[in-house]
């Protein structure tokens, strides 16, 4: 007998139960499917804190016009006056009083940026050392991979009779690259073109757009006004990560983005406050650290003997001075030149371990289910060939040699197996792209989660429904056939 | 056709050995309709099983055809099976929730030469009619009278044109009526065709259908009688 006898053979003896097939079907898709949704869910949990973890930027190093550090690494000296830097913050202090926001009249339902960011990023500390020369320079670091010149304001934004108080980040179009944790709901981010021209286009934060037009609005194509200037708006950027949604007061999502020629350009200045830059990998941050300092001093044309007019900061000394006082946070900062190196070692491993013990979580999980699942296709097909153990002797006492019963079984088996296998890959990517889109729970399907979960269930379904078959085909036809 | 000599059978159930065959030798030759009667657990069933390869002798000659099948493997004794032997069982073995038709076709499905499923289709839709069911080739077993049933297992074992067909209380079931109807058809199968024929019975009229009797007895051969006229009345 051929294959394709014994494939019509085995769909014919498939369709004769067709409750016992779906049963079978079922249960197969069943196992196979939640062993998807499972690895999925955890899969997915494991990336949403590896982007939170990036997002809060562990490969991100921030450049910053000024210097706040009070003790060099050289040690000794006391607050450094070095000349340049010193006379430029006096001339741009009383501009910053000015601000809207630092107006004691003024009625403020979020933290000022003052409050929130400390003074040297809130326009008193802010030195016109860096140009897009400088960002121009940064990129060509070896090991660099974004990098985004920013320049920043508080400003008051206007959407017909809404307002509210904001932080305004004139960018790049890098930016999205370099916030991961961003994602556009709407609309677009600002392209070269709109760079290159100053055009006046704005994307809002989440916070932003909700406060102005509120959730049901999309609020592209709508004007905005700052500075008394219209800008129209292209897009929405929020958080990515369901557990970390923007909220008032943070620097990402109550913000709005605009080309920073656009603000140059209408400020008449040329100086960025800020040059934020990625490395293509956590490890290079150290290393890249150093090169920017190099690099800036030497286009800054600053002396061995004087320190920095800049400030290059990773995330590491972000977090350590976070919540302290800023003169704290200054002589921490400044009295712990290996920090980061430290800090970032530590952070790398513990995030390390931290993955492994959840891919064996992950693993042990996947395993208990596909051994349960695998028990149920087990016990289907185990009662089917008991029960078909009469057929099996009826096609035997026609002339039925044993290689044709296990043919017929093994092709049954098999069309089960790979049909419910199927089945169950769909159900379980569907069932994870529901969890997605109706609950926002991060869920992964892997490529190599499929081909296990599938490989496994069909392996089951194959040798628990073909083995039996064997084994009553090697019986003498008259004990099959009067086998109850 | 069939020949055995000194054949024993011995099963062992529990810790209790059963010689269902106690040393039976005999031989049926081509034509002959057979009925080997007795009463249960006088070993006629398992001396059917033997006759259709269906089983293994412990000891003893069983040649098939001038073959001597215990030295035939499993496949061979298939192919033996499938070719030479057609079976009618007591309780008819039909495949359920299958259709008459595909009942019929089942030892098709195992032939040397692959037939298309056209001519497999055709051959038993023909060997229905020849048994008076061609209306009832899609009915299933259950929709089927129990005499129904009994010609659809006929026609299966027809289906490849054997040489001796083994019958196994193949009225066991059946109403006295229907049994009439039955032993007819065989009587005319071994009259019309020359097929070999061995049934077994406890029922003195059904063995009275055929031209020789063979009577078993606790595992051996009581009577061996054959009639010089196989006219036997037809009802």
């Amino acid at each position: 007998m051929t294959e394709p006898v014994a494939l019509e053979i085995a769909v014919q003896a498939l369709r004769r139960y067709p409750l016992r097939t779906a049963l079978a079907l079922v249960g197969l898709a069943i196992g196979v499917g939640a062993v998807l949704v499972t690895i999925a869910l955890g899969t997915g949990a494991q990336s949403a804190i590896r982007d939170q973890v990036r997002a809060a930027g562990l490969n991100v190093i921030l450049v910053k016009a000024g210097n706040y550090r009070t003790k060099g690494e050289g040690g000794g000296d006391p607050v450094a006056p070095h000349g340049f830097l010193h006379d430029l913050r006096e001339l741009i202090a009383p501009t910053a009083h000015a601000h809207p926001e630092n107006d004691p009249m003024e009625k403020h339902d979020h933290p000022t940026a003052a409050e929130r960011l400390g003074d040297s990023e809130a326009g008193l500390g802010g030195a016109a050392t860096l140009t897009q020369e400088d960002a121009d320079a940064i990129a060509r670091i070896p090991g660099v991979a974004n990098v985004a010149s920013g320049v920043h304001e508080n400003i008051k934004i206007f959407a017909g009779d809404q307002r509210w108080f904001t932080r305004l980040h004139g960018t790049d179009v890098d930016l999205p690259l370099v916030r991961r944790a961003h994602t556009l709901v709407t609309g677009r981010f600002f392209n070269e073109r709109e760079l290159d021209r100053a055009e006046r286009v704005a994307v809002l934060g989440s916070v932003v757009r909700q406060k102005l037009f509120g959730d049901d609005v999309d609020p592209v194509g709508e004007e905005v006004t700052l500075w008394s200037q219209t800008f129209r708006v292209i897009g929405v950027t929020a958080s990515t990560n369901w557990m970390t949604p923007g909220s008032p007061g943070d620097d990402e999502f109550d913000a709005v983005y605009v080309p920073f020629t656009t603000i140059h350009a209408m400020l008449n200045v040329t100086n960025l406050n800020t040059i934020t830059v990625t490395t293509e990998s956590s490890g290079a941050v150290t290393e890249v650290r150093s090169a920017i300092s190099d690099v800036l001093r030497q286009r800054h044309a600053i002396p061995d003997t004087a320190p920095d007019d800049f400030t290059v900061s990773t995330q590491a000394t972000e977090i350590l001075a976070k919540g302290l006082h800023p003169n704290v946070a200054r002589v921490l900062v400044g009295n712990l030149p290996n920090l980061e190196k430290v800090t970032l070692q530590e952070l790398s491993t513990t995030l390390e371990r931290a993955g492994r013990t959840m891919k064996a979580l992950l693993a042990a999980i996947a395993a208990v289910s596909l051994v349960v699942g695998g028990i149920g296709i087990t016990n289907i097909m185990l009662l089917s060939v008991t029960e078909r153990t009469r057929e099996i002797g009826l096609r035997m006492s026609v002339g039925a040699r044993g290689k044709d019963v296990s043919a017929q079984f093994f092709v049954e088996a098999l069309t089960l197996a790979l049909t419910g296998g199927i089945v169950g890959v769909v159900l379980g990517v569907a069932v994870s792209a529901i969890l997605t889109a109706a609950f926002g729970w991060s869920t992964e399907v892997s490529f190599g989660a499929i081909v296990a979960a599938f490989a496994v269930a069909v392996a089951i379904g194959v040798v628990s429904g073909f083995l039996p078959a064997r084994r009553a085909a090697a019986l003498n036809p008259i004990d099959a056939l009067r086998y109850e | 056709m069939v020949r055995i000599e000194d054949l024993t059978k011995t099963y062992l159930i529990g810790e209790v050995r059963v010689e269902a065959l106690r040393g039976v030798s005999l031989s049926i030759a081509k034509g002959d309709f057979v009925a080997v009667v007795g009463s249960s657990g006088s070993g006629k069933s398992t001396l059917m099983h033997i006759l259709g390869c269906l089983d293994r002798p412990t000891s003893g000659k069983f040649y098939f055809a001038g073959r001597d099948v215990s030295e035939l493997s499993a496949d061979d004794q298939a192919l033996i099976r499938n070719e030479q032997i057609g079976f009618v069982f007591q309780s008819f073995n039909l495949l359920p929730r299958t259709p008459a038709v595909e009942n019929v076709e089942l030892p098709l499905l195992y032939t040397k030469q692959r037939l298309s499923r056209a001519e497999r289709r055709s051959r038993a839709v023909a060997a229905l009619e020849q048994v008076g069911l061609s209306d009832r080739a899609d009915h299933q077993p259950n929709q089927l009278s129990g005499g129904q049933q009994q010609r659809v297992a006929i026609a299966r074992a027809l289906m490849n044109e054997p040489d001796i067909l083994l019958a196994d209380e193949p009225t066991g079931n059946l109403d006295s009526r229907t049994s009439v109807d039955i032993m007819e058809t065989f009587q005319a199968l071994n009259a019309e065709r020359g097929i070999t024929i061995v049934i077994i019975t406890h029922e003195r009229v059904i063995a009275e259908y055929a031209s020789r009797v063979i009577e078993l007895a606790d595992g051996q051969i009581l009577s061996d009688s054959s009639r010089q006229t196989a006219e036997v009345p037809m009802s």
